[in-house]
């Protein structure tokens, strides 16, 4: 029983970095990060794309960390966390170029 | 026939159950229906709590408000054919979009949705009724009364009228006066009970009472695509009920979380609203798909492609269509990037759409399409759905969003994404499984007809409409003096719609032509190969005479099934004890478990929503003092309730299902379906709280006119009484512990429940304490406001906490052998109410201090 | 030729005067075509589905189709919008900054004098052409929404909040402008114009505006 639980991994990482990024945009823009500047990008964005590499290391984790195999309740799992890793890139994307506050 | 055997039943191999031996099927059906059927005559109608019954009940209703909303529709283009429209004044008009919208979303399509799944997830999965009969009830009293709440409003010319989204501050107190707001969040929030009440079967249902041998991974889409929808009502609908109970506060007792001038926001609201409001729009497009699912493949004599890719897809679906709320919102101010991730999400959310729309049309390839009804309106489902789906594609990109955004071009993209993926689904669905409710044939003709109207009045309608938009025409206008140029597309629109408007009527009528004068049916007249076709039809109460097992499920041939289920060859055949029994299975791989006994018939539902109508009543007229006497009297009947479900299980004995297989009645702890069925409360109950908290971070992060003035609350005394607070839950949860473990031992159980009703009372004392010498007035400021919503949700649930200790202690005087049902239930809550009061005192502690 | 003449309309988002709106109609044109041949594409596969049954490979469909074909055509989109919406955006400072504040149901707008007070104007804004400009919305009430359509897309008027939209008209001309978020009775009538000078005549613009207000 413990495939569907695991099923949800991926997805849930997706939905806790997507949550964490959103937040982290806020909470900067309303203490003034934007305009602190570290390593060659504004503090804001710092902290946005750690969260967002850190949430694509822990669904890479999760993708070899999973068995494979051809039986559903091991494919669906491995799917999930497919499905948080894409997700991940694919929506946190624009974080590399549009304009933060 | 070879090739419809696939996805839906390779079976359990290693499961089996050896068949009872054969009986007379009449003398089974008869014993059955002594214990299944309804009441007789007018008490039948409202004791009933059969899912069959209510399915159908659901269904009904929500056809006849889909009729008012329709009607309604056809007010609105009536008065916008022309541009100078005097048919309405602009207060109706405003009354009637917002109850346009409002019906078709919550007393239509959710409703409809609901009923469908109750009526066929039954019979799909291979059971007598779903998980818990009288919240089935309840839930429809509920949605009856808070649909009749609305529609009374609208007859006394008193309705809604700012918007189905009812955006504040236009519906605060100051700029819509009058009970017009009220009712929409009272009535709305009433029925959306019912809402919560489904999502919780549902997933109890399909997690717990599929056929043995009926793996997780085996069964029908449909049952897929409802879990889904479940999982997605209980966590979608949490943060609409917040906001509603928010505003309804703000309105009543002026306690400022909208109110800019006090530390509030008006796009908290707008957050809350689109959390609820996106998901809702799968929540309502998957159980369509999932009918599409069932219906085309046996339409194509073969199997779905890609049955795992389209769980993934629905995988897939359920979290990413919450991550996409702020696209209602792009044009609010919101930073770029912040609107970008947004953005992203809505365009990748159309990735798994389109995996099931060409899964779909793979199908079609790989067998053989029969051009009947039902496929008919499949194929307007593709062509309008596709369409909306790319128009929503559009909206997600934001500069063209900042353009059509609030325009007629919103209005047609969303008619083409819920017509075209609902209602088309909904009417194929209803071709298709009409012989199965009624047992009758459909009359050929009229259907075909009814198709072709609907489909040249809904495009006729709604094509225009975005070039409407695009002109510039904004939603929710009654006139447009100085627009010539809108005028012809406006009258194209308002004349197909009712062009449309007569397809529906002759829809309508063809379902009554074939209730009432169809011929009779054969058994499974689609050669379909799912489970809700092998029984007679239409469907007996009890469904099956005796349960299908795992040879059944591998079969998928539903005509031999019937016959072998119907002479009691299946499990559990019959009602020899004389009440209504059912399997429990595990939840993967749906291995026999134990045997629920279910609860009769009953009029406690429809008392029980009826105190709840009188405390919305109550509410509305004002009387806010007399409201919680309604809530005593609910109080009193959920202990009755709780009572029922007691006695019913105190039996204990093990039960024969089948040669060699006996199962108890008393499940192990934890396991029983009121236990899955509190989890799945909790997961809303939980969600709720998450949104209260969201809206406590919101505010103090994002809300103008913060910090607030120093608070009195941050004293000695207050810090005090939150420990206080704490401690007495943390007794509590250790009371509910020691109970449920020690539950076979009995008698020195007492002083435990006692401990825990004191801990809880403590608890509840520290509340009154708070809240009456040390809290600042909840109306000065927002955060005074959450500071006391926060109390209020801690109290509530310490309240509930008592009275579970209670009934518990009650237990024990009656001597009852402690049930799973109940002790662990109150352990199961307590967790829950002691870790939610230690959050919010942590939250309130860690608030003061960061200020 | 029709079909364009068709687009037109003092509120035709079809009918760009401007450089934001312009941006955004060519987004809207691109979109369409292809929406056009997606829709066609589907439909092409559907009708192909009529016939005998023909072995299909699953992972054709649901993977090649459904996820890489997808996500080809949503990643093209998503950078379109994302290097549109970014140019759009009000970046460095305008030459011009004037004010819209609604209230149920009415437009005032302020204009700059040049000497360091404020033009207040009832239901007509009045900006130079050619110019980026950038507005100050804001709501003495309600949720209202500033559009003008010809010129650039609409932000909402908020309580509590100030929004910023930068709008340029490339001629000088008159250009008709709506509330698009619903707010109650009046929402219906509550529109407003912006006449665009040339920039040349914009000082004199001021200073007639100036005396016409002192009066």
């Amino acid at each position: 029983m413990t495939w569907l639980p695991r099923a949800l991994i991926g997805p849930g990482l997706w939905a806790v970095g997507f949550a964490l990024v959103y937040g982290l945009h806020g909470l900067g823009c309303a203490l003034g990060w934007s305009t602190q500047e570290v390593a060659g990008m504004t503090l804001h964005r710092l902290a946005m794309v750690a969260a967002w590499v850190g949430t694509l290391l822990a669904c890479v984790v999760v993708v070899m960390w999973l068995p494979g195999g051809p039986d559903p309740t091991r494919r669906l799992p491995r799917i999930g966390a497919w499905i948080g890793l894409g997700a991940t890139i694919f929506t946190l994307l624009p974080l590399l170029v549009a304009t933060s506050c | 026939m070879t090739d419809t055997v696939a996805a839906e039943g390779v079976g359990d191999a290693t499961l089996d159950i050896p068949a009872n031996p054969p009986r007379r099927a009449l003398g089974l059906h008869r014993e059955l229906s002594r214990v299944w059927s309804n009441d007789r005559g007018w008490r039948g109608q409202v004791t009933a709590v059969n899912h069959t019954t209510l399915g159908l009940r659901f269904m009904a209703t929500a056809l006849v408000f889909f009729a008012i909303g329709g009607v309604l529709a056809m007010l609105i283009r009536a008065q916008l054919a022309t541009r100078q429209g005097a048919f309405l004044d602009t207060e109706l008009y405003n009354q009637i979009f917002t109850m346009h919208g409002s019906i078709m979303m919550f007393l239509f399509a959710i409703p409809m949705l609901e009923g469908l799944g109750i009526y066929l997830l039954p019979k799909l999965l291979g059971t007598r009724d779903m998980a818990f009969p009288r919240l089935t009830a309840l839930g429809y009293w509920c949605y009856l009364f808070g649909g009749l709440i609305l529609l009374a409003a609208l007859a006394a010319g008193v309705a809604p009228r700012d918007g189905w989204f009812m955006y504040t501050p236009l519906s605060s107190a100051e700029f819509s006066p009058g009970i017009n707001a009220d009712v929409w969040l009272l009535g709305v929030t009433f029925v959306e009970i019912s809402a919560l009440a489904a999502a919780v079967e549902i997933t109890v249902t399909i997690l717990r009472q599929r056929a043995p041998g009926m793996r997780l991974t085996q069964m029908p889409l449909f049952a897929w695509y409802m879990l889904g929808t479940a999982a997605m009502m209980l966590v979608g609908f949490p943060p609409l009920i917040l906001a509603s109970v928010l505003l309804e506060v703000e309105r009543a007792f002026d306690w400022p979380f909208f109110d800019v001038a006090r530390g509030g926001d008006p796009l908290l609201w707008q957050h809350l609203f689109w959390m609820f409001g996106h998901p809702e729009v799968y929540i309502i497009f998957l159980p369509a798909a999932g009918a599409i699912s069932t219906i085309l493949p046996a339409l194509c004599r073969t199997s779905i492609l890609g049955y795992g890719g389209i769980v993934a897809a629905i995988l897939a679906l359920v979290f990413l269509s919450f991550g996409l709320w702020v696209h209602h919102m792009f044009a609010i101010g919101i930073p770029h990037l912040a609107l970008t991730f947004f953005s992203a999400a809505s365009l990748a959310v159309a990735v798994p759409t389109a995996v099931q729309v060409f899964a779909w049309i793979g199908t079609m390839w790989k067998g053989r399409p029969e051009l009947a009804l039902p496929m008919l309106y499949i194929l307007g489902f593709f062509l309008t759905f596709v369409m909306g789906g790319l128009t929503g594609v559009m909206l997600a990109v934001i500069p063209f969003n900042w353009q059509a955004h609030d325009t007629a071009f919103v209005t047609a993209h969303l008619h083409y994404v819920l017509i075209g993926g609902f209602v088309f689904p909904m009417l194929a669905a209803a071709a298709w499984w009409m012989p199965q409710i009624t047992g009758r044939a459909r009359i050929r003709g009229l259907g075909e007809v009814a198709f072709w109207v609907i489909l040249i009045g809904f495009h006729g309608t709604f094509f225009v409409m975005h070039l409407t938009g695009l002109l510039g025409m904004p939603r929710r206008i009654d006139v447009y003096p100085d627009n010539p140029e809108w005028e012809v597309l406006n009258l194209t629109s308002s004349v197909f719609g009712f062009v449309m408007a007569i397809g529906l009527a002759l829809f309508a009528l063809d379902l009554v032509l074939q209730a009432t004068m169809g011929q009779r049916a054969g058994r499974n007249p689609w050669r379909a190969p799912t489970l809700d076709w092998a029984m007679s039809l239409p469907a007996p109460t009890f469904n099956f005479a005796s349960l299908p097992g795992p040879r059944q499920v591998a079969e998928a041939a539903p005509d031999r099934t019937a016959l072998a289920l119907a002479r009691g060859e299946g499990l559990l055949p019959g009602a020899p004890r004389g009440q209504r029994e059912l399997l429990v299975t595990t939840a993967a791989d749906a291995r026999p478990d134990h045997v629920a006994v279910l609860p009769g018939n009953t009029a406690l539902p429809l008392v029980l929503s009826a105190s709840i109508g009188a405390f919305v009543l109550l509410m509305l007229a004002g009387l806010y003092a007399l409201a919680p006497v309604a809530l005593v009297a609910v109080a009193a009947l959920a202990w009755r309730w709780h009572r029922g479900l007691a006695t019913l299980a105190a039996g204990g004995a093990m039960v024969a299902v089948a040669p060699r297989l006996a199962l108890p009645v008393q499940p192990g702890r934890g396991r029983s379906l009121t236990h899955s069925g509190g989890v799945a409360l909790l997961v809303a109950d939980g969600t709720l709280f998450a949104a209260l908290i969201f809206g406590v971070a919101f505010l103090h992060v994002v809300a103008p006119g913060w910090p607030p003035p120093p608070a009195a609350a941050e004293t000695a005394t207050g810090a005090v009484l939150l420990v206080a607070l704490a401690v007495g839950l943390g007794v509590a949860a250790l009371a509910a512990h020691v109970t449920e473990a020690r539950q076979p031992a009995g008698r020195s159980l007492a002083g435990w429940a006692v401990l825990g009703l004191a801990g809880n009372g403590a608890a509840l004392l520290a509340l009154a304490l708070l809240a009456g010498w040390v809290m600042d007035d909840p109306t000065a400021h927002a955060r005074d406001a959450l500071r006391g919503v926060l109390a209020g949700y801690v109290g509530l649930h310490a309240l509930i906490c008592a009275l579970m200790a209670a009934f518990v202690l009650d237990q024990i005087r009656r001597g009852e052998v402690p049930t799973s049902g109940a002790p662990s239930g109150w352990r199961l809550w307590q967790d829950f109410a002691t870790a939610t009061g230690l959050v919010a005192v942590a939250v309130v502690l860690g608030t003061a201090a960061v200020a | 030729m029709l079909l364009l003449a068709g687009c037109g309309g003092p509120l035709s988002s079809l009918d760009p005067a401007g450089p934001a709106a312009g941006a955004t109609a060519v987004l809207w044109w691109a979109m369409l075509i292809g929406a056009g041949v997606l829709t066609l594409m589907v439909l092409g596969l559907l009708a192909a589905g009529f016939g005998r049954p023909r072995p299909v490979r699953e992972g054709r469909w649901t993977v090649g189709l459904g996820l890489w074909f997808s996500i080809a055509v949503l990643s093209a989109l998503l950078a379109a919008g994302v290097w549109v919406g970014e140019r759009l955006l009000p970046r460095g400072d305008a030459v011009v900054t004037v004010e819209a504040h609604a209230r149920q149901w009415g437009w005032r707008f302020g204009h700059p004098d040049g000497r360091g007070g404020r033009i207040e104007t009832d239901g007509t804004l009045h900006i130079p052409a050619g110019q980026p400009v950038d507005v100050i919305v804001t709501s003495a009430d309600v949720i209202h929404s500033f559009w003008v359509p010809r010129l650039a897309g609409k932000i909402d008027a908020i309580p509590g909040r100030a929004n910023r939209l930068r709008i340029e008209a490339d001629t000088p001309g008159s250009f008709d402008g709506l509330c698009a978020e619903f707010c109650g009775l009046g929402h219906a009538g509550m529109r407003f114009r912006v006449i665009a000078h040339p920039p040349d005549d914009w000082p004199a613009v001021l200073e007639t505006l100036g005396e016409e207000t002192a009066e």
